[in-house]
């Protein structure tokens, strides 16, 4: 038996005086961890969804499933009871934490991961327990390593129970790319992610969580621009990637207007197109500028027109 | 017109697209030119002819002590300088920052911890971590004799503050000195590298 499975096992057995209590929580000084449902009770074949909840002191940070440049993502070990299986845990949007030039992806303050939980098609009358072994790292300055035992207990109903559809926008969990057209391509000096978002959303600004490693360099500035079709993030390659990425994947943060919320964010999975990307060709209406900088001209020498002729009237008085 | 405001813009901005200095896997290994923990001055260009580690270091980090505490770090040491290896620990904390220690407390942690590095290097002033691109402690750099860098990343394949793990991990430095002593390519040449940030 591993040192892990030893204090897996421990944290269980912790588990054990718990008879029916929904919740239940477990602290580390920095990080307080409770598991949640999102139903009140459970019924044989559906689905449902349970909640990690993290409350972290305010400085402190843990880390989303790419860290970035350093650091852990929290990691959960299940003991279901017989049937029962969990699904894998659902990243919400991170924060990027800038620190001495080194980026890392990750939360504050408090974060909710949720995770789907499948009973089996038959249920006995009995309660639900859940329990899972959960390990994290903190860090402020320094880090320190977290774990605790989670448990949750539900009663089963023999009534479907209602569903947790609200989750989703809730933990601000990315939505899939449904109406969006997405593309790449991957060179040795530059990534270019091309994105056409559907009618009503006009992005201000974007922001790619790449979720593979050594593919971008995570602390380097990502490049967002208008392009004829839509919009470009231009990211730099990490510094060691291998040059044949077949796939770009993460999460693409729209800051925006129209129907998305600011803030929101879609999953991005998408073949890459192999090569230095050309420069995107400029939005379709190129007339703006020399319209502008004509009007401009046009009211700068018209001013001037005014202002010499009233210098002039008042020279004359 | 147009396309010359592009070029310009394009001028202007590419600097900013590779900002980041990195030790490149295949290329030559940045030079390196610290104090150790014995006053004494190190530099990489001396060891031109032998198989360089570097390894990045905090003390106070948990992912340094997972491989402190287990042994695992001095094993590898030992058995590697015994190889005719130069293992070089290098600590970039800036002072009053996390793991900063002075020439004599960085003697007295090598001591206590029974660690085996050829020299323990300073890097107060992180020029070195920031010339290699070190990110995390333990990040771990393997130089060949040429002076060519041949591995670049994580220490191993599993990354976890658990003393458990390094017993079914995959040691990727151990594998890249190994393969590349053997006249073979290394496998793995890059990886993401795990740990607390470097507290520069």
């Amino acid at each position: 038996m591993s040192r892990r499975s030893v204090r897996i096992a421990s944290a269980l057995i912790l588990c054990l005086p718990l008879t029916i209590g929904s919740t239940a929580a477990a602290a580390s000084e920095n990080v307080q961890v409770r598991l949640r449902s999102a139903v009140d009770a459970v019924s044989a074949g559906a689905p449902f969804t349970v909640l990690i909840h993290f409350q972290i002191r305010p400085g402190w940070h843990i880390y989303w499933k790419n860290p970035g440049d350093s650091g852990l993502p929290p990691r959960v070990t299940w003991m279901l009871p017989r049937g029962f299986q969990a699904g894998p845990i659902e990243w919400p949007v991170p924060e990027r934490l800038l620190a001495e030039g080194l980026m890392s992806y990750g939360y504050t303050r408090e974060a909710t991961l949720p995770v789907r939980i499948t009973p089996p098609a038959t249920l006995g009358p009995d309660s639900v327990r859940i329990a899972g072994a959960l390990e994290w790292l903190e860090c402020k300055e320094a880090c320190l390593a977290g774990s605790s035992a989670l448990r949750l207990s539900l009663p089963v109903s023999p009534q479907l129970v209602k569903g947790d559809s609200d989750i989703t926008a809730r933990s601000r969990l990315p939505v899939s790319p449904d109406g969006w057209s997405l593309s790449a391509q991957a060179g040795s000096r530059a990534i270019a992610l091309d994105f056409t978002p559907p009618r009503g959303i006009t992005p201000k600004g974007a922001y790619f969580f790449v979720d593979q490693p050594l593919v971008t360099e995570h602390a380097a500035p990502q490049r967002f621009q208008r392009t004829r079709t839509g919009y470009r993030l231009t990211l730099e390659p990490a510094a060691n990637a291998s040059g044949n990425l077949a796939r770009l994947s993460g999460v693409l943060e729209i800051e925006g207007s129209g129907r998305m919320k600011s803030g929101s964010a879609i999953q991005v999975d998408v073949p890459v197109v192999p090569g230095d990307p050309a420069p995107a060709p400029a939005p379709s209406t190129p007339r703006e500028w020399p319209v502008a900088a004509t009007a401009l001209a046009l009211a700068f020498a018209v001013g001037l027109l005014i202002f010499v002729r009233r210098r002039s009237a008042s020279t004359r008085t | 017109m147009r396309r010359i405001a592009t070029l310009a813009l394009i001028l202007l901005l590419a600097p900013s697209l590779k900002a980041h200095a990195a030790a490149i896997v295949g290329k030559s290994a940045p030079a390196l030119e610290l104090r150790d923990a014995d006053g004494k001055t190190a530099r990489l260009d001396a060891y031109k002819g032998k198989y360089v580690v570097l390894e990045w270091v905090n003390p106070q980090c948990p992912f340094v002590r997972k491989h402190y505490g287990s042994g695992n770090m001095q094993g590898l040491q030992k058995k590697y300088t015994e190889k005719g290896v130069v293992w070089l620990s290098i600590l970039s904390s800036a002072p009053g920052k996390e793991g900063y220690m002075k020439a004599g407390e960085a003697r007295e942690w090598v001591a206590e911890q029974k660690a085996a590095p050829t020299r323990f290097l300073l890097d107060p002033k992180g020029k070195v971590g920031r010339a290699y691109g070190a990110k995390t402690t333990p990040h771990i750099f393997v130089i060949d004799p040429k002076g060519t860098l041949i591995y670049n990343g994580a220490i191993d394949d599993k990354p976890s503050t658990d003393k458990a793990d390094i017993e079914t991990a995959k040691n990727y430095l151990a594998a890249a000195l190994d393969e590349s002593m053997a006249g073979e390519k290394v496998a793995t040449a890059a990886t993401q590298p795990y740990g607390c940030r470097v507290k520069y």
